[in-house]
């Protein structure tokens, strides 16, 4: 009699390898054509619930690259990153380097980054939710102490940087996008991540902001992160972007050595 | 727990705002938990407002209750974070597996039914409800595959993991039916494996026919013959909580909140039936 160990690797290796003729291992019961057909169903059920995860995690890829062809790279995708978690949002991190290795999709160069864009804004999709704060202290701060201020970020915001217009390309492929279609392929990008109460945003930075925030996300203070972007850019405004910040509520508070707000 | 009275829904996002708007008489609404693991979120404020206006019933179908690789504490975790969140009339999973080797298969893989697997299951199911600390429903599956070593049936082995670890069972109907067609056995004996108090909940749902198979799709009314085992069901246990589960190829609510209409007529004609019948007895 075949353990409950042995019963599930077999059937974990019917599943997994169509090829394995589950139909033919003794730890099924009836006629093989009939555990061969059984086994086809939730060899289907495995392809159709990680296909319906990652277009969840992917739409715009889906969009771009149409339903078809991305089942046919979700069954792919699934073969080299097989899931390894019960809870399906968790699935599909693995897409971006999949796509970069993947030959099928070499023409479509942006793809890799822009997957890295749309993981990023399913991350910030479940991040928890940011809390009010007085916006007003940030600026109460005397100013021989403003270097030391720490921003706290809210959960869920990430750049993501590519060569590529990614950030115009998730944007043009949103529901609610008004006006051009246009898209430079010319420009490479830096997207911003962000959380605004439970609606995600992607936006444009400059290298300046990009250079900033990257910094300042890592835990480094103001001073610092100024300090970075100034020697990227030195047209970087710190004050427009933490206007910016503070209105689209992905700046959610900060810290000064000794105290918190 | 929940009173046997009430009748409720799988409540689906997309049917979220004709839910919140119309605000329908309904007992409980229930969700699978997965859907709800975000820390924070706009799902999971959805299930905040329906929290507050029905009992919610969590119904897991990730946490790979009956595999022999070692249980995540991971997903236990954000089960309990969630059940600490939304307070849920009841907590249930399925007598199944999904994970070997590390392998998540995100399906509900059937068990064999067998003592070992009794046992082990036994252990699990101790597992997640002092994690939860409460006890927690076990659903029967469809099934596509059997295995040679099954020694008793799944509702059997079911009736027995309850006996033993004070969890309750997740009749599913349909599942049951499913079962009885693709197998070949009578699904009204398979009820006499089961009384009535370990019964916690009942499932119905739709199928459909493929390729000489019944596969439980979610994506359809409840059949008629369903419908005949249900009554029979609720003569037998008396009236248990009772869902309309619907997943692939939603239709629109009033759909749903039929099918609870047919689900509360039939329960409450085998009710009046069985009256008479003690009467007559």
């Amino acid at each position: 009699m075949p353990s409950l160990f042995e019963s599930q690797r077999a059937m974990a290796r019917s599943i997994a390898n169509p090829r394995a003729s589950g139909g033919a291992s003794p730890v099924f019961a009836g006629a093989a054509p009939r555990i061969e057909r059984g086994l086809a169903v939730y060899r289907a059920n495995v392809n159709a619930a990680a296909a319906k995860a990652l277009a969840a995690a992917y739409p715009v890829i889906l969009q771009v690259v149409g339903p078809e062809f991305f089942d046919a790279l979700a069954r792919e995708h699934r073969r080299a990153f097989p899931s390894t978690s019960g809870d399906l949002d968790e699935y599909g991190a693995t897409f971006a380097a999949f796509l970069a290795d993947f030959p099928h999709v070499s023409h479509l160069a942006y793809l890799p980054d822009l997957a890295r864009l749309e993981w990023r804004v399913h991350e910030a999709r479940a991040a928890a939710d940011g809390r009010a704060w007085d916006a007003t202290t940030i600026g109460e701060v005397a100013s021989q102490r403003q270097d030391a201020i720490r921003i706290t970020w809210a959960p869920g915001t990430a750049i993501v940087e590519s060569q590529f217009p990614i950030a115009r390309l998730w944007t043009l492929h949103q529901d609610d996008h008004e006006g051009e279609f246009t898209i430079d392929w010319s420009v490479a990008e830096r997207a911003l991540v962000a959380r605004d109460g439970f609606a995600v945003t992607v936006q444009f930075l400059d290298e300046g902001e990009a250079a900033f925030l990257g910094a300042a996300l890592d835990g480094g203070t103001l001073g610092h992160a100024a300090t970075v972007a100034l020697s990227r850019s030195p047209a970087f405004d710190l004050g427009r972007l933490l206007a910016r910040a503070i209105a689209m509520n992905f700046l959610c508070g900060f810290t000064l050595e000794g105290t918190s707000t | 727990m929940l009173s046997g009275r009430l009748f409720g829904i799988g409540l689906r996002q997309p049917h979220y705002r004709d839910v919140f708007e119309r605000r329908p008489a309904l007992g409980f609404v229930e969700v699978h938990s997965e859907n709800f693991f975000q820390e924070g979120g706009a799902s999971l404020r959805a299930l905040e407002r329906a929290r507050a206006a029905y009992p919610v019933s969590l119904h897991g179908v990730g946490l790979s209750l009956g595999a022999t690789d070692e249980m995540s504490a991971r997903h236990l975790g954000k089960l309990q974070r969630l059940a600490e969140r939304i307070e849920p009339a009841l907590v249930s999973e399925h007598l199944s597996w999904g994970r070997f080797g590390g392998e998540h298969f995100n399906d509900l893989l059937p068990m064999p039914c067998t003592e070992e697997a009794l046992a082990w299951m036994v252990d699990r199911v101790d597992l997640v409800q002092s994690a939860l600390r409460r006890p927690i429903l076990v659903e029967n599956l469809s099934a596509y595959v059997q295995f040679a070593d099954d020694a008793m049936s799944d509702t059997a082995f079911l009736a027995a993991l309850a006996r033993r670890t004070g969890c309750q069972v997740l009749l599913d109907i349909n599942n049951l039916y499913v079962n009885s067609i693709n197998f070949g056995f009578d699904p009204a004996r398979r009820l006499d494996d089961l009384e009535a108090e370990l019964i916690g909940e009942i499932h119905l749902a739709g199928h459909e026919a493929s390729d000489g198979l019944l596969i439980d799709t979610h994506g359809a009314r409840t059949c008629p013959d369903v419908w005949t085992l249900y009554a029979l069901a609720c003569r037998r246990y008396g009236p248990k909580p009772t869902l309309i589960e619907w997943d692939t190829a939603l239709p629109a609510l009033d759909v749903l909140l039929d099918e609870v209409a047919i689900a509360q007529a039939t329960s409450a004609a085998a009710s009046t039936s069985s009256v008479c019948e003690a009467h007559h007895a």
